[in-house]
């Protein structure tokens, strides 16, 4: 950790940089609540704004999704090992591509954010204190939008557009063999989770039924509503602990 | 809120801040429990390929933080878990793992990281029965860059890349000192005298009996 004199240093650097600070938005919802449509609509919207935009996706760190990739295909992960690998993935793409971004202006819109983990492993039985306590420390975006639906909904939308795959699907946890049948079952898990989250994270619900424009509408509002959770209430440590490494003070 | 579990077997822990020590120590307890009869295995680090996938990956691109790392280890313990050192509890046997908790919590603190942080993460471990210490070597020199050696070694060579300058003396120093803390209970030394005292002590703990409960991330919910 840094030394006491260095420490005052790197806090009046974040607050310094509070107000040229990119906005950081997570999406969240269960599979086919339409979160990915709707960050690409609004990437597409805040460019047109002349923001300057990156998108973040799931699982998507370069070093770790060869990993999981190849683990998830041959089923091999546990409940733990699963978690683990995207805690991974998660924090690596904190350190190299969302606080890099915020941090030189640009606002970043994460499809699916740590909440997805947390509701995920939940509903898997793992214990919720253990997982904040693996993500920790925790960078809180400025905004969290829910996109919310039934796990019936979900279920139905989901079966339209393709089977889900053996971790989707929650096998692992519900040892049900049809994907589809099996996904039921856990998605009404994840969906318990999210919304018992949804509360205690404050998350702004969209309702995921609405035609995609007027969801559209209400995440522009939200957006251009939305205030700044100040990095020293709310995140300080990560990025105390981000700054420090990557030698922006020169150490 | 945490799985009860209980082993018969037993696990022994072996921890030092030189990946060669802990391999060197790992086989002379192996070797002296299989004279005298007792069947034992080894749980060595990186068991799942994760570590050596990632510096494969990671070539050229080495940004990675200690906390990352950690991370890999506590998901490369749940595969030694998993597939190595719980199969061996349940049915009874000894089981060394080399390293296992103690390694990473002081490393990671050498580093920088909350010696608490990495703990809770890695509370999904059942505890050692015996922990074992080595008298380290070579204490002012600083570890040698290598992806195969150890979990110390490969930290150093990923952080070290990472950051374009050595880590400090003062990291092994840290490191070492922490894992001579006993935390109230006995650490045995990977001496040659040591091990014979390390072969008793297992022997005559009967074995077949249940151990104490571990403690895992589950909630109770199903």
């Amino acid at each position: 950790m840094p030394r006491p004199n260095n420490a005052r240093k790197v806090r009046k650097l974040i607050a310094e940089r509070e107000k040229s600070r990119g906005l950081l938005i997570a999406f969240e919802g269960p599979d086919g609540s339409g979160k990915t449509t709707q960050r690409k609509l609004l990437k597409r919207w805040l460019e047109s704004q002349d923001h300057e935009v990156v998108s973040t996706r799931w699982a998507s760190s370069a070093l770790v999704k060869p990993m999981l990739k190849v683990r998830k295909k041959i089923r091999t992960l546990s409940v733990e090992e699963y978690s683990l690998l995207h805690a991974v993935d998660f924090r690596h793409r904190v350190e190299t591509s969302i606080l890099p971004a915020l941090w030189s202006g640009k606002t970043v819109l994460a499809d699916r954010y740590l909440f997805t983990a947390l509701a995920r492993d939940a509903a898997r039985g793992l214990d919720l204190d253990w997982l904040l306590h693996t993500y920790s420390p925790l960078l809180w975006p400025d905004l969290v939008i829910y996109f919310s639906m039934t796990a019936e909904d979900s279920r139905r939308r989901i079966a339209s557009t393709h089977a889900p795959k053996f971790y989707e699907a929650g096998q692992d946890v519900t040892g049900i063999e049809d994907p589809l049948a099996s996904y039921g079952r856990f998605i009404d898990r994840v969906v318990t989770e999210y919304n018992n989250l949804s509360v205690v994270f404050q998350f702004v619900t969209v309702d995921a039924g609405e035609a995609v424009y007027r969801q559209h509408t209400r995440v522009r509002e939200l957006v251009e509503k939305a205030e700044r959770r100040p990095w020293l209430t709310f995140s300080e440590e990560a990025v105390q602990e981000w700054l420090i490494k990557s030698h922006t003070l020169g150490a | 809120m945490a799985d009860q579990v209980t082993y018969p077997g037993r696990l022994i822990a072996v921890d030092s801040s030189r990946g060669k020590d802990t391999d060197t120590a790992a086989d002379a307890i192996v070797e002296r429990m299989r004279e005298a009869g007792v069947e034992c295995a080894i749980s060595r680090w990186d068991a799942s390929g994760l570590f050596g996938e990632l510096a494969a990956t990671a070539r050229g691109d080495r940004n990675i933080s200690m906390r990352t790392l950690a991370l890999v280890y506590a998901s490369d313990l749940a595969f030694r878990l998993r597939w190595e050192i719980r199969p061996v509890l349940e049915a009874g046997g000894v089981i060394v793992a080399a390293p296992y908790i103690e390694t990473a919590i002081a490393f990671g603190a050498g580093c920088g990281l909350s010696e608490q942080w990495t703990r809770q993460l890695l509370r999904l471990a059942p505890p050692a029965d015996l922990r074992v210490g080595i008298d380290e070597r070579k204490v002012n020199q600083p570890w040698k860059r290598r992806a195969d050696r150890g979990f110390p070694e490969y930290c150093a060579m990923m952080l070290e890349a990472s950051a374009r300058r050595k880590l400090s003396k003062g990291a092994r120093h840290e490191m070492m000192r922490l894992l001579g803390k006993a935390r109230g209970r006995k650490i045995y030394r990977a001496s040659p005298e040591g091990v014979e005292v390390i072969a008793t002590a297992i022997i005559d703990s009967r074995l077949g009996e249940s151990r104490r409960s571990a403690s895992r991330p589950r909630s109770g919910r199903k």
